[in-house]
């Protein structure tokens, strides 16, 4: 059956390439039976490697150790969650992965666009195949996942006990789901610059795609932090880490896409600016996988490490070569007439969002790649790590904070004093009554506290907008206030689901300036009956227990939490031993409220003794970072939902191409 | 313009000084723990790591204590560490050198590119029409109210 596997994937790299030489050629000679065959063939292409990919998880199930693959990244003793998660837990099965999503995307994208688009289409497909392609013959001549063993191996070495985590079930996918999704758009803005079809309409086609992308993206970093928060025990969630570096920087420019796009649909501006960002972000993915790959750079999120990163940063080049050469082709095409009439202005504080952003992920890049930078011009190694970046960062990202508050409510083209004082009392109001508060609470002057008072106005002027909108349709229609509420929503989901993201986002700021400013730690060694005073709490430590499997053994410091003399939990971190390979791993003991989360890590243990030494945090509004999470979540899935007359506007558009055609 | 000047002046000659001549707070543990990377390759901070009875950053923990102890100040306790496992151990990089581009490109690169943006929008702004100011769509009642009016006008096709 692995015989079939490989034989799938060498003809899946077959249809890649026929499908993007017929689609391109179909194209030129405007032979609608070439454009035809390249389609069938990228459907094709995808059902060949959703079954090498079926038949890579059947072995994995199978426990099939005569492969390389199962025998390295599995075991017989391994969950079958965890099995499952090991088919992206090695190199060759997550880049075999990588193509399935891909070439189901690809097949989406076709099924969507059957009808819509018939010029577009062609470049879609030529290049989501092209890329397609590339990581095929990856799979297929470089690091091939149906490696058979010249002896098959008794038993696998398992999967990396740091991976064997519940986060890495939904950590990968999401992020790949993100990178890869990245490249519709980024297929739409090639075809668009190569057929000089550049109006809205590629952006309108895929501005779905732009959003669900991001929210891979937003999703795949906030499940790595959940991941690095419980797993690596060290009290934090983001350690600046060149792999966490690498999908932070696409959501960033992702980011200022979906905020420019806006000016380009409202004003006609920006689509040169628009067009970089889209290639950016596609590119950054690809950067962002050399990055995990290459081992260029030393990460610990780096599990698997090749001779890939040539093969990567020849690719990258390539991408950036065509589509810059493309820009720059249609460069007078793409000037527009619209124009900035004032600072004072939406379109203003949405280019100013964007230098930020942009510039932040400008930063992050610089300080990821200048160790290498720095080898190259002094030889001399140097790190450069989280106190760096929250250096650089947390100013700019305060920046950021106040123009999410600015951007939405200052008015379009020019805003006047009587405009400001209307968009902007509120907001402002609440913000500087806020930071009052924290002056009287005694919160230190700091970035934090900016942080705060910041969030405070943005949520001014998000509630002043929801508010106005619902009062004017009461005044209007007389409808009650949830019914006016939720028909306001409905109505405009696009934007009021940015509205809600937005919260999300200030969620996250928050949670995140106050676990990094008003972290309180300690680190104690302790007997039996010794009691650990850690902020608020009294923890005494009662007794060690152990358990043991086929898989592991565990060591579990039983620990009594007390709050203001009253028993509130009992919290045990652990220490687990796994056996294949040998390896500790932390296993951390959180109490998490909405207030802080009490985060308990076993740092060791020393039988003779009985002393223990526990490492214990009081992480303030952790929770509040996965909340911001599940309402950005929320926030998207009204923004992506179509309207009435969205559905209208597909509808005519698909109706209107199939009667040209 | 004289009048600000002096004021700034003041200021600066009030502020400046007491900057620069104010106590500096004695180190503490984490604040060096921060600032060096642990060496067992875990890529945290000697802080951060909490690697069993870790072999490099339970002995550099040691090391900071008894520097501490022993009164060494902060750029005394790094440079030594940075003597004996070279530049890499400094979890971020000096502000010396070749180094500095790391710290000021960031900020650089946003200046210039902000400056770009604002000479750029600055050009244009002489194009834009002459609109009389407020007749934006400002996202008061009245543009709420309009939009509704369109929005309604929408619900009525629907239905």
């Amino acid at each position: 059956m692995t015989d079939l596997g490989r034989l799938a994937v060498c003809l899946a790299l077959v249809c890649a390439a026929f499908s993007a030489g017929t689609s391109i050629l179909g194209a030129l000679r405007r032979r609608a039976d070439l454009v035809r065959s390249g389609t069938h063939a990228a459907y094709a292409c995808f059902a060949l490697v959703a079954l090498a990919t079926g038949l890579l998880l059947r072995a994995l199930l199978a426990r099939d150790f005569s492969l390389e693959y199962v025998a390295a990244y599995s075991s017989s003793t391994l969950p079958t969650n965890y099995t499952v998660a090991s088919l992206w837990g090695g190199q060759k099965g997550s880049l075999l992965f990588w193509a399935f999503v891909l070439t189901l995307f690809s097949t989406l994208v076709q099924w969507q666009n059957r009808d819509r688009n018939r010029d577009l289409m062609p470049y879609v497909t030529a290049t989501m195949m092209v890329i397609a392609a590339f990581f095929l013959s990856l799979v297929t001549f470089i690091t091939d996942p149906f490696e058979r063993l010249a002896q098959p191996a008794v038993e696998g070495a398992d999967l990396n006990p740091l991976l064997q985590n519940y986060w890495m079930m939904i950590h990968p996918p999401s992020l790949y789901t993100g990178y890869v999704s990245a490249s519709v758009p980024f297929a739409f803005a090639i075809a668009a610059l190569a057929t000089g079809r550049l109006g809205d309409q590629w952006i309108r086609t895929t501005r779905r795609w732009a959003l669900f992308s991001w929210f891979f993206l937003s999703l795949g970093n906030l499940f790595g932090a959940m991941w690095a928060y419980e797993v690596l025990g060290w009290g934090g969630y983001w350690a600046w880490d060149p792999v966490e570096n690498a999908a932070f920087m696409p959501w960033l420019v992702s980011t200022a896409y979906l905020h420019s796009v806006m000016i380009q649909e409202k004003k006609d501006m920006l689509r040169v600016w628009n067009m970089v960002l889209v290639l950016l972000v596609f590119s950054l993915t690809i950067f962002g996988t050399f990055l995990t790959r290459s081992g260029v750079i030393s990460s610990v999120h780096s599990f698997t490490q090749s001779g890939l990163g040539p093969f990567f940063i020849w690719f990258l080049l390539a991408v950036i070569l065509v589509s810059g050469g493309l820009i720059v082709y249609r460069l007078p095409e793409l000037r527009t007439s619209g124009t900035i009439e004032s600072f004072l202005s939406r379109e203003a504080a949405f280019l100013f969002n964007n230098l930020i952003l942009v510039g932040i992920a400008f930063a992050v890049f610089w300080g990821t790649v200048f160790p290498v930078i720095s080898e190259w011009v002094r030889g001399v190694k140097i790190t450069v790590g989280p106190p760096f970046f929250n250096r650089v960062n947390a100013p700019l990202g305060v920046v950021l904070l106040f123009l999410m508050g600015v951007g939405p409510v200052i008015a379009w083209r020019r805003a006047t004093p009587h405009n400001l004082w209307r968009a902007f009392a509120f907001p402002v109001g609440s913000g500087v009554a806020a930071w009052c508060a924290l002056l009287v609470a005694g919160v230190p002057f700091s970035l934090a506290q900016a942080t705060f008072a910041l969030s405070v106005f943005v949520l001014g002027t998000i509630a002043q907008e929801f508010w106005r909108g619902m009062r004017a349709r009461q005044a209007m229609l007389k409808e009650r206030a949830p019914q006016a509420l939720a028909r306001v929503i409905g109505k405009n989901r696009r934007r009021y689901g940015g509205y809600v993201v937005h919260v999300g986002i200030v969620s996250i700021f928050v949670g995140i300036a106050a676990s990094s400013a008003f972290r309180i730690e300690v680190q104690q060694t302790m007997k039996p009956g010794d009691v650990a005073t850690v902020g608020r709490y009294a923890l005494r430590y009662d007794r060690i227990e152990t358990s043991e499997d086929g898989h592991m053994s565990s060591l579990a410091a039983v620990l009594d939490v007390s709050l203001g003399g009253q028993q509130i939990a009992v919290l045990k971190p652990e220490k687990r031993f796994y056996k294949k390979p040998q390896q500790p791993t932390t296993e951390v003991a959180n109490r998490s409220t909405l207030r802080e989360d009490l985060y308990v890590v076993l740092g060791s243990y020393d039988p003779k003794s009985q002393l223990v030494t526990i490492l214990a945090y009081v992480n303030p509004l952790v929770v509040w970072i996965w909340i911001g999470g599940l309402v950005l979540a929320m926030g998207t899935a009204i923004a992506v939902w179509p309207g009435p007359a969205e559905r209208r506007a597909e509808v005519t558009s698909g109706a209107f191409e199939a009667e040209r055609a | 313009m004289t009048a600000r000047a002096v004021v700034l002046a003041l200021l600066l000659a009030g502020v400046v000084p007491s900057m620069v001549v104010g106590e500096t707070p004695p180190p503490t543990q984490s604040e060096i723990e921060e600032a060096l990377t642990c060496q067992c390759g875990c890529g945290l901070t000697v802080h951060s790591c909490n690697h069993l009875q870790c072999p490099s950053g339970e002995p550099m923990k040691d090391e900071i204590r008894s520097r501490l102890g022993a009164g060494e100040t902060r750029e005394t306790i790094l440079a030594a560490f940075a003597a004996k496992y070279g530049e890499k151990v400094l979890s971020s990089p000096t502000m010396q050198g070749f180094n500095w581009f790391a710290w000021i490109t960031p900020f650089a690169a946003l200046l210039v590119a902000g400056t770009i943006l604002v000479v750029v929008v600055r050009s244009r702004l002489g194009r834009a029409a002459a609109v009389p100011a407020g007749a934006a769509a400002a996202p008061g009642d009245d543009a709420m109210r309009a939009r509704l009016a369109r929005e309604l006008a929408e619900m009525d096709r629907d239905a």
